[in-house]
């Protein structure tokens, strides 16, 4: 095991990444033997249709918890910001374009607020994101006056936006152009977090953040930023669910933000901050999503999956805990 | 005084590495208030750990009542009679006096708590002290001085028959301290043996019988308080061992320019009108004891800690400092004194936290320039002689002394051209320690100026071209270094008022 450990190529790519690939593929291995149906192309993409949304806001709330915080709103702001932008869109006929980056402004602004409220007033995380999610819930609703919203289908106009979740040709193929955006995005989050002064400061701040503000850092603006950047990508979120379900209902969303969050500790992120992993979360939001898609495969209710699902986020806890405890 | 109530004879204990207690000896009598003297570090906290079962000793007998024993905890020494009064307090701000008092044997009606059965037998406590204070009030409310009061009721109320006070004044007020005798008196009156801790030599005259006198571990002696002077008891605590090179005069030309002064600085309550001035080139010591307010001091300098009042001045330009920010722009580097807790980043690498004050000095665009970040890191890894298989290493898996090599290249990285060294030897071994101090001495012949507070008196002889002291916040003396001996240092560094 050691030896394996110390191995050129493995250490490059990471021994625990190693491992959350192989469970990966185990996983599939044993849905596509349990159930037979599970095999085929369109599962595939029911699958990755969860995992895309799901994988923006992983990939956000990785940041978060690299500086040791946590953001329990990017459920409710994913759904507040395809709420607002689609309101805006089939209700009020404001420009397609003009609409998508109403939404990613919507998410940007309540990453704001917790940033702010976080890191200049010290509140705790964990609070005021139980807030603002709350206040996501109740904004979208209000101005959408408690109605769902259903975006427009592919084949309708101001539908061309799907094309970044999946593009049909003519003869019927689909492609799954979603993947591909999302791993765009976590490339570009990587080079972010691992190459840029933001990602360092993030990083540092999680690990010891009193240490960072002594050096002469501007901790307070590096801690929003994180958050920030969260809710820009919750806004962006919204624009790939859209894509792939087309409507949304005010009140809705905080499911989203449990898997999110158990795909980027499953992925390594450590809970504690300090350490985190792009590569971890995509691979974990994987997990998830082929879990859901997996348990509805077999069969089995939505109330099983949140058991099942529930039971893996405390496993994958618990071993990011004791793995970051055994460092310490 | 009456008989021995306490006798503790060659008590020995060592961690590794370190011979903490070397044969000490203390007898306690009943009716007695017996000081426990001696510099920080000269082991009078291991000695009641020991005694109170915190530590297991190596060698020796405590004998207590006229029989041997041995605690293992705190609570059997407490169970038997023996109990501390900790400097920092131990209560629960939210709950009542009452509460706290009997708190771990709260007095039941069943199964269920009986406050006002506690209330009543805390005010009964408390009319035996000639204490008012409250019993329903609620913990955090009181002053700092009260609630001492209530955790030496506490104390008194477990049937303590010897009862320790580790520096019990420190965050006294005149008058409180005046209240804390009357009580200390009384409890002498009611024949307990009391062990009293403190570095405040004015209050061991009043209130003490016998004085116990510890140095490096070692047992110095015990005299009676009445027929010694502070001149005695100091020269005790000093000794009179030569120590190795302390510098004789000051490497500094007369005429250099002053690069820091600090003017009347004000900053919380341990900081009281500090002013003083660093010269190019010079290493100025900040010497005191605990609590003197020299880290606060520091901390203010450098943005860390808001300042109430008082001018700092960077080669003669008023600079506003708000946060350590503000001091890196204007060429300060903070060196902590806490180096897991203000230092380092443990889990990023040492070249990560070798660039931390200094990042955008490495820079290529938006990108971090790696390539460049591990060269200059490797740079001083080998300049301070960091033992560290490669900058890639994570901080924590390296040695305390290696650790604070790479806080010090952190600010060597900056460039700085004001350091603040705070303790900056502390937990290090003997060969660490001459490199850091080598290095100190390389930094100032660079033109750059150290402002180093220590703890340790032949560090400070050793090193310092100027020495200031401190005490309770207060500058109490300053010196230069032909002045400066631990007698001086010391004088000063006891000295109440400024």
């Amino acid at each position: 095991m050691e030896k394996l450990k110390n191995n050129a190529f493995i250490k490059k790519v990471g021994f625990n990444r190693l491992v959350l690939f192989v469970v990966l593929l185990l996983m599939y291995g044993i849905f596509a033997i349990l159930s037979p149906t599970f095999l085929s192309y369109n599962r595939i993409l029911s699958a990755l249709n969860y995992a895309y949304f799901l994988g923006f806001l992983a990939l956000g709330v990785t940041f978060v918890i690299a500086t040791g915080g946590i953001d329990f709103s990017i459920g409710p702001v994913m759904f507040c910001a395809a709420l607002i932008s689609g309101y805006l869109l089939t209700q009020n006929g404001l420009p397609l374009i003009l609409c998508l980056l109403i939404s990613i402004l919507v998410g940007t602004l309540f990453g704001c607020l917790n940033g702010y409220l976080v890191a200049y007033w010290n509140l705790p995380s964990f609070i005021t994101s139980m807030a603002s999610m709350m206040l996501a819930k109740g904004i979208g609703s209000v101005f959408t006056k408690t109605q769902s919203v259903s975006w427009p289908q592919a084949v309708q106009e101001n539908g061309e936006f799907r094309k970044l979740v999946k593009i049909m040709t003519s003869d019927g193929t689909q492609i799954p152009t979603g993947l591909v955006v999302l791993i765009i995005a976590s490339v570009i989050c990587a080079v972010i977090l691992n190459k840029t002064k933001a990602g360092r400061y993030i990083l540092c701040i999680g690990s010891n953040k009193e240490a960072v503000r002594l050096s002469g850092v501007n901790v307070k603006k590096w801690e929003m930023l994180a958050y920030v950047i969260c809710g820009t990508l919750a806004g962006m979120a919204a624009i790939i669910f859209v894509g792939a379900y087309s409507t949304v209902q005010p009140g809705l969303g905080d499911t989203y933000n449990n898997e999110a969050i158990a795909g980027c500790v499953m992925g390594g992120t450590a809970m504690s901050g300090g350490t985190a992993s792009i590569g971890g979360t995509f691979i974990g939001v994987l997990i998830i999503a082929l879990l859901q898609e997996g348990i509805l495969a077999m069969g089995f209710q939505k109330d099983w999956q949140y058991v099942i699902t529930g039971l893996i986020v405390l496993v994958a806890v618990y071993a990011n805990v004791r793995s970051h405890k055994r460092k310490n | 005084m009456g008989e021995v109530i306490l006798t503790m004879k060659g008590i020995d204990k060592s961690f590794p590495g370190v011979h903490a207690l070397d044969h000490v000896e203390l007898e306690v009598k009943k009716g007695e208030v017996h000081a426990l003297m001696g510099e920080n570090g000269a082991g009078k906290s291991t000695l009641m750990k020991v005694l109170t079962g915190i530590y297991k000793k190596d060698e020796g007998t405590i004998t207590y009542e006229g029989k041997e024993v041995e605690f293992t905890n705190p609570k059997e020494a407490q169970e038997a009679g023996v109990m501390i009064v900790h400097q920092e307090l131990n209560m629960l701000s939210h709950l009542t006096v009452a509460q706290n008092i009997f708190i771990g044997r709260e007095k039941m009606s069943g199964k269920i708590i009986n406050d006002s059965q506690m209330n009543k037998a805390a005010r009964e406590l408390f009319d035996k002290l000639n204490i008012d204070i409250d019993p329903t009030e609620q913990m955090g409310n009181l002053t700092v001085g009260k609630q001492q009061m209530c955790e030496i009721a506490k104390a008194i109320s477990h049937e303590s028959k010897v009862i320790v006070f580790d520096e019990p004044t420190a965050a006294l007020t005149e008058s409180e301290i005046e209240e804390l005798f009357k009580i200390i008196r009384d409890l002498r009156e009611k024949q307990l043996g009391i062990v009293y801790i403190s570095h405040r030599m004015d209050e061991i005259k009043v209130i003490t019988n016998r004085v116990t006198v510890m140095r490096d571990g070692g047992y110095v002696g015990t005299i009676d308080t009445e027929t010694s002077t502070k001149e005695d008891i100091i020269n005790m605590m000093v000794g009179r061992v030569i120590y190795e090179d302390p510098k004789t005069a000051s490497n500094v030309p007369s005429g250099a320019p002053v690069v820091l002064e600090v003017k009347d600085l004000n900053a919380g309550k341990m900081v009281k009108n500090v002013s003083f001035k660093l010269h190019k080139g010079e290493i100025l010591g900040f010497s005191g004891l605990m609590g003197a307010g020299r880290t606060e001091t520091a901390r203010a300098i450098f943005g860390a800690d808001p300042i109430d009042s008082g001018e700092i001045f960077i080669n003669g330009k008023k600079v506003n400092i708000k946060s350590p920010s503000d001091a890196v722009q204007n060429g300060i580097g903070y060196l902590s004194e806490d180096r897991k807790r203000f230092g380092i980043a443990v889990e990023k690498t040492v070249a990560e936290n070798s660039t931390m004050a200094s990042l955008d000095h490495f820079m290529k665009g938006i990108f971090i320039d790696k390539k460049k970040e591990a060269d200059v890191a490797k740079k001083y890894v080998e300049q301070l002689k960091t033992k560290t298989p490669s900058v890639e290493q994570l901080v924590v898996n390296l040695s305390g002394g290696n650790q604070q090599k790479v806080v010090i290249a952190k600010w060597l990285v900056r460039d700085c051209e004001i350091l603040i060294f705070d303790e900056p030897t502390r937990g290090i071994d003997v060969g660490a320690k001459s490199e850091i101090y080598h290095l100190m001495n390389e930094l100032v012949k660079m033109g750059k100026s150290i402002i180093m507070i220590s703890s340790e008196m032949t560090e400070i002889l050793r090193m310092s071209d100027r020495v200031v002291v401190m005490c309770e916040g207060r500058k109490t003396g300053e010196m230069s270094i032909e002045e400066a001996s631990q007698e001086t240092i010391m004088h000063a560094a006891t000295r109440r008022e400024g």
